[in-house]
């Protein structure tokens, strides 16, 4: 194996979690921060973390469905993230639009804006949902940078 | 001291206490809110799910030729909060445990639960309807024997009128006064 190859096998143990907040309940921002913060479920196993910057991160995870007002936010932060990036909508709001859907201040669902590539749906979905999609979000995430099959 | 050697021998003792789930089994409350179902032998088409669903997640279609309905969930749209479930006349929805909603975005408008339910001809007069389910027709007639449950709750709502008027005119009081009625077989209310 090459040191290049072994390198970038190495590096890639890590995919850090960015959250934005596209107009949340803060319902599945809370159960973002219970998926990270308690150790009953602790998403530090699969060397996830939380970085305070988009240019760090390699998964996303969106709340809220897309309001008006943070509409461009949202575009411009997500934009900063550097590619490969994996996009995960977590809870009903983000995917579908959710209670909110067709209100005069809804933008989303978030697919008219940004592919995404993982849903995991729920009001909010439990931790151990959203860990499972952390795990199916990781795997896309390897499979884009060419290191899984 | 004595408190954080009490902590430290029940760490020793238990173990962790992280769940172990993506790498092994987690646990699963029984009343958790997870996929919500829908019954098709139960469902009687009424739509009170549908118009006290918070999320409009829940959608009633008839059939073009009328001759029964489709009844769809949008899981990815349903917000868990059971009004269906509480609503629902007949017990047809309910919400299972399963909470395993992570899934690609190709998959995303498949996730649906799906019935269609098709019409039964009425035992009487043929008119296409919806038959009760054989629960509810128990529960509705517990107290009254002498009404045949299986003939009734596959009945049109006006041949059952048409029954339970055929039952009652029997033991009515009769024109001469002569012959009294010994009781009535029916909850309707009767001159007397």
């Amino acid at each position: 194996m090459s040191l290049d190859n072994m390198l970038k096998k190495l590096s890639v143990r890590s995919p850090w979690l960015f959250r934005i907040n596209a107009g949340s309940c803060n319902g599945c921002d809370v159960e973002l921060a219970t998926t990270a913060c308690i150790p009953r479920y602790d998403v530090e196993r699969l060397g996830c973390r939380y970085c305070g910057s988009p240019r760090h991160a390699d998964i996303v995870l969106v709340t809220g469905p897309l309001t008006t007002r943070v509409r461009d936010r949202v575009l411009r932060v997500w934009n900063e993230i550097p590619e490969p990036k994996v996009t995960v909508a977590v809870g009903i709001c983000p995917i579908s639009g959710g209670v909110f859907r067709e209100g005069y201040s809804i933008e989303g669902p978030l697919d008219r804006y940004i592919p995404v590539d993982v849903n995991v749906p729920g009001c909010p979905p439990r931790p151990q949902a959203i860990l499972e999609a952390v795990v199916l979000a990781r795997s896309i995430w390897l499979k884009k940078l060419g290191v899984e099959e | 001291m004595a408190g954080f050697l009490k902590v430290l021998f029940r760490n020793l003792l238990e173990g962790p206490s992280t769940d172990p789930f993506p790498l092994g089994e987690t646990f699963t409350p029984d009343r958790l809110r997870g996929k919500a179902v829908v019954d098709p032998d139960l469902c009687m088409g009424c739509g009170i799910c549908r118009h006290s669903c918070a999320a409009g997640a829940i959608n009633i279609t008839p059939l073009p030729d009328r001759k029964g309905f489709t009844i769809t969930i949008w899981q990815n749209s349903c917000c868990l909060c059971a009004s269906c479930r509480h609503y629902c006349p007949t017990g047809a929805m309910s919400i299972t445990t399963n909470w395993h909603t992570a899934h690609p975005e190709s998959e995303k408008f498949n996730r649906i639960e799906q019935h269609t339910i098709h019409y039964e001809p009425c035992a009487g007069c043929g008119e296409l309807m919806r038959p009760l389910p054989k629960k509810l027709a128990e529960k509705l007639y517990a107290y009254n024997d002498e009404i045949d449950r299986e003939l009734t709750r596959r009945l049109c709502p006006k041949c059952r009128q048409l029954e339970d008027a055929k039952r009652n005119a029997c033991v009515l009081p009769a024109a001469s006064g002569e012959a009294e009625a010994k009781g009535v077989t029916s909850a309707a209310p009767t001159k007397d």
